[in-house]
């Protein structure tokens, strides 16, 4: 009985790892503020790669008919272009906290697959920034 | 006078820790009036906590703004139902509501086992009021919810019009109901570990509280979804987001508590596997706000922003060293457990149940924190985004949906062969060829083997629930549908346990072909324009201005049909929210069985001459009955709470 269980569970985990090992390989991205990714753009140019910064005040841009949206994020003192396919979600103002995802591409625009915003199941309060 | 709440509560925290002292020596010493001494502590804990919780209700509703916490999210202009949302939108107002219900659940524990003075009530007690003074102490001290605003404002800073929504303003207490409910049951546990026998009325009550916060935890997560489905705009209801995890963590781990007790029958339910269960259901439930509110997942802050973390990584640790020094004593009365006699036996199938639940919680933890973890330790700053757990946890759900289904084929340590019927064993034979003959053949793909993997368990539980009606009826001469009630009645927490799993059936339905099928289509129209979405036409006829003291509204009149058939207007609207200085869409949904059309007004220039503005529009098929799949689940719960096991009969087959 005992060696039956252990079988078994020996295959749950080789499973679970191999589910895991899948899994991460293609759903891993790097993560980094604006600044650091201009510190390391050689190599994240062109990956796929998140970014988090503040909306740049007046930059957003809302192109109705082509559905693109315009904005600059900004940390750190550097500043990047985003383009997004999509509509703004609700909440998305000028000093709001984004996170992009997608590719910074060789004309110096980055253009966003996900548009998230600081989730506001959060329950912000005056402190954020 | 706020002031005297802080008093109240600062009275509370010796009033625990002598609860906490009196339990432990009246039980250790057989001293019936210290352990009596110990109860009232409880009861008066509760008195002087609800008033607290009175005056900063009153201060809530009476717009209070010397209080830093009525300041930061009331404001005058939040309409009266939803003052209760800014309490809990505060993290320490959150936590000082939680601690309020653990609180009062206490006081209903001692309560419901008045006159019972075993020793092991008596340790329930004293673990309790440790708890509640952990509480009280956060609220007072660590995250003070009586701190007074340094510069009272005229008005307050308001509320994220995003939570001002009737699911938003029961979403947080009932997931703090869950929460302080798998408290008791944690401190009942670890009580019955201390105190050796319990008893079977000890046991049946840990059932009953377990199934009662398992629940609320559940109905909670359900009402979350709900609620970012409706309110959020995005058209989805699940992100795998950490917030949401943190919430659907502790609730897998009750689920696996409540099975590994189920599945230990009359036996003792005690083994060192639903002892851990149920330490780290706590667990979870103490890290639940350490995500939530201290900014796990914020990339602009560190992992330790926030002030109460460190409190709470203190309690988890002497939750888990405690629980874990505990185990190693009492390791010998722990050691009975029976070996399953068959493999493919019902206790197998329980046993495979809560591996398969603890390795889906590992999985999803590992998702959430290892991100944060590896960059803590210095790595690469990574981001791991949702198919990670839709294709890690997609599978392991299957096999549970899998289990469902044939788990009620299983005897009490008889196996499959000798227990169920040789037709049942073709019809399942007949599901296992039709869902590998999909995915081999490549016609669907994985998630049509999903919807015929769903039919198994469906259909497995309503042949049990009609083969008992009908035994029944012959039986008793009653007729079909009596007969039925009585066998449903007959065993209470055995039936409703077949309604939570059609419940969870039909949220897994629900969620496995609205995630695949959905059709999305985000369009600019203008006045007098129409599109096309499934079987669905839209044309947007109109846009109307409206205003109020707090927004000012768009509000689009939409002519839906299908088919030729007109299916009447929908009023999606895009608002400008003056106090936020801020637009907010409201989502117009229409339900029906086979799908949901859900538009959203996502952009609109407010501007009288041109009324251009952009619609998300997405047919979402089967969401409804992810809602009707939670009324299910919630029906089985409640069946299986009021429910009292005669203490001779055993929880049969």
């Amino acid at each position: 009985m005992k060696k039956r269980l252990l079988i078994g569970g020996a295959i749950i985990l080789i499973a679970v790892v191999y589910l895991l090992y899948l899994s991460f390989g293609s759903s891993v991205s790097y993560y980094v503020t604006v600044s650091e990714f201009f510190d390391r753009s050689d190599e994240l140019l062109d990956t796929n790669v998140r970014v988090a910064g503040n909306v740049a005040d007046t930059s957003i841009e809302w192109n109705a008919d082509d559905l693109e949206l315009m904005f600059t994020i900004t940390e750190g003192g550097k500043n990047m272009p985003v383009v997004y396919d999509g509509a703004q979600p609700s909440g998305f103002k000028a000093g709001s906290t984004v996170l992009v995802e997608g590719k910074y591409d060789s004309d110096g625009v980055f253009r966003a697959s996900q548009l998230i915003l600081k989730c506001p199941s959060k329950y912000e309060s005056i402190d954020i920034e | 006078m706020t002031e005297a709440g802080r008093i109240a509560l600062m009275i509370a925290l010796p009033v625990a820790v002598f609860s906490v002292i009196a339990s432990i020596i009246g039980a250790r010493a057989a001293s019936g009036r210290l352990a009596a001494a110990a109860r009232s502590g409880i009861l008066i804990i509760f008195g002087l906590y609800t008033l607290a919780l009175a005056l900063i209700l009153i201060a809530f509703f009476t717009r209070d703004y010397s209080l830093t916490v009525v300041a930061e999210h009331a404001s005058n202009d939040l309409p009266s139902a939803y003052t209760l949302s800014a309490l809990y939108a505060d993290k320490a107002g959150s936590m000082f509501f939680w601690g309020w219900l653990i609180s009062l659940f206490s006081a209903l524990l001692v309560f419901q086992t008045r006159g019972n003075n075993r020793r092991v009530m008596s340790y329930a007690v004293a673990i309790l009021a440790f708890i509640e003074a952990f509480y009280i102490a956060l609220v007072t001290f660590g995250v003070n919810v009586f701190a007074v605003h340094p510069s009272p404002p005229v008005d307050g800073f308001g509320l994220n019009p995003l939570l001002q929504n009737f699911g938003m303003l029961i979403h947080p207490p009932l997931l703090y109901l869950g929460f302080a409910g798998f408290a008791v049951v944690f401190a009942m546990v670890v009580a019955a570990l201390i105190a050796r026998s319990p008893g079977t009325g000890w046991t049946n009550l840990v059932r009953r509280w377990a199934v009662f916060a398992w629940c609320i935890l559940g109905i909670g997560n359900l009402v979350g979804m709900w609620w970012s489905y409706n309110e959020l705009g995005w058209g989805g209801y699940w992100a795998w987001d950490p917030v949401e995890n943190a919430g659907l963590m502790p609730w897998l781990l009750g689920t696996a508590f409540l099975h590994s007790m189920a599945g230990r029958g009359q036996r003792n339910y005690l083994n060192t596997w639903s002892f851990c269960l149920i330490i780290f259901t706590f667990v979870f439930t103490l890290l639940s706000p350490f995500i939530t509110h201290g900014g796990i997942e914020s990339p602009l802050h560190g992992f330790y922003g926030s002030p109460f973390p460190p409190y709470i990584l203190a309690a988890m640790i002497i939750v888990i060293i405690g629980s874990m020094m505990l185990l190693y004593v009492r390791r010998r009365d722990l050691k009975s457990e029976e070996k399953p006699a068959s493999l493919i036996s019902r206790e197998s199938a329980f046993l495979l149940t809560n591996i398969i639940l603890a390795v889906l919680v590992f999985v999803i933890l590992i998702g959430t924190v290892l991100p944060r973890v590896v960059e803590a330790l210095g790595g690469a700053k990574i981001a791991l985004d949702r198919s990670f757990f839709d294709r890690t946890c997609g599978p392991i759900m299957l096999l549970l949906v899998f289990l469902m289904g044939v788990c009620p084929l299983f005897g009490w340590g008889k196996s499959i062969w000798k227990s169920a019927g040789r037709n049942i064993i073709f019809f399942f034979l007949a599901v296992i060829v039709a869902t590998a003959a999909i995915l081999i053949s490549g016609i669907g793909n994985w998630y049509i083997a999903v919807v015929v993997l769903c039919g198994l368990p469906l259909y497995i539980i309503s042949r049990e629930l009609y083969r008992g009606a009908i035994a029944r009826h012959r039986s008793t001469g009653k007729n079909c549908a009596r007969a039925f009630l009585s066998i449903i009645n007959s065993n209470r927490a055995r039936y409703g346990g077949f309604l939570a799993h059609i419940g969870i059936v039909l949220i897994t339905l629900g969620i496995i072909v609205s995630s695949f099928y959905s059709i999305e289509r985000t369009v600019t129209l203008d006045i007098g324009e129409s599109m096309g979405a499934g079987k669905y036409t839209l044309s947007y006829n109109e846009l109307m201005y409206k205003q109020d003291s707090l927004k000012i509204s768009a509000v689009a009149d939409i002519q839906v049909s299908a088919n030729d058939k007109s299916l009447g207007i929908m009023r999606p609207s895009y608002a400008y929210w003056f106090s936020r200085d801020d637009f907010f869409a409201e989502v117009a949904v229409r339900t029906t069985a086979v799908d949901d059309l859900f538009i959203s007004l996502v952009w609109t220039g407010f501007d009288p001459e041109d009324k251009t503005a952009t619609f998300r529009v997405l047919v979402n098929p089967l969401i409804v009955w992810i809602w009707i799949g939670g009324a299910f689940f919630l029906i089985g719960g409640a069946m299986a709470i009021t429910w009292k096991e005669k203490q001779s009969s055993g929880v049969e087959g």
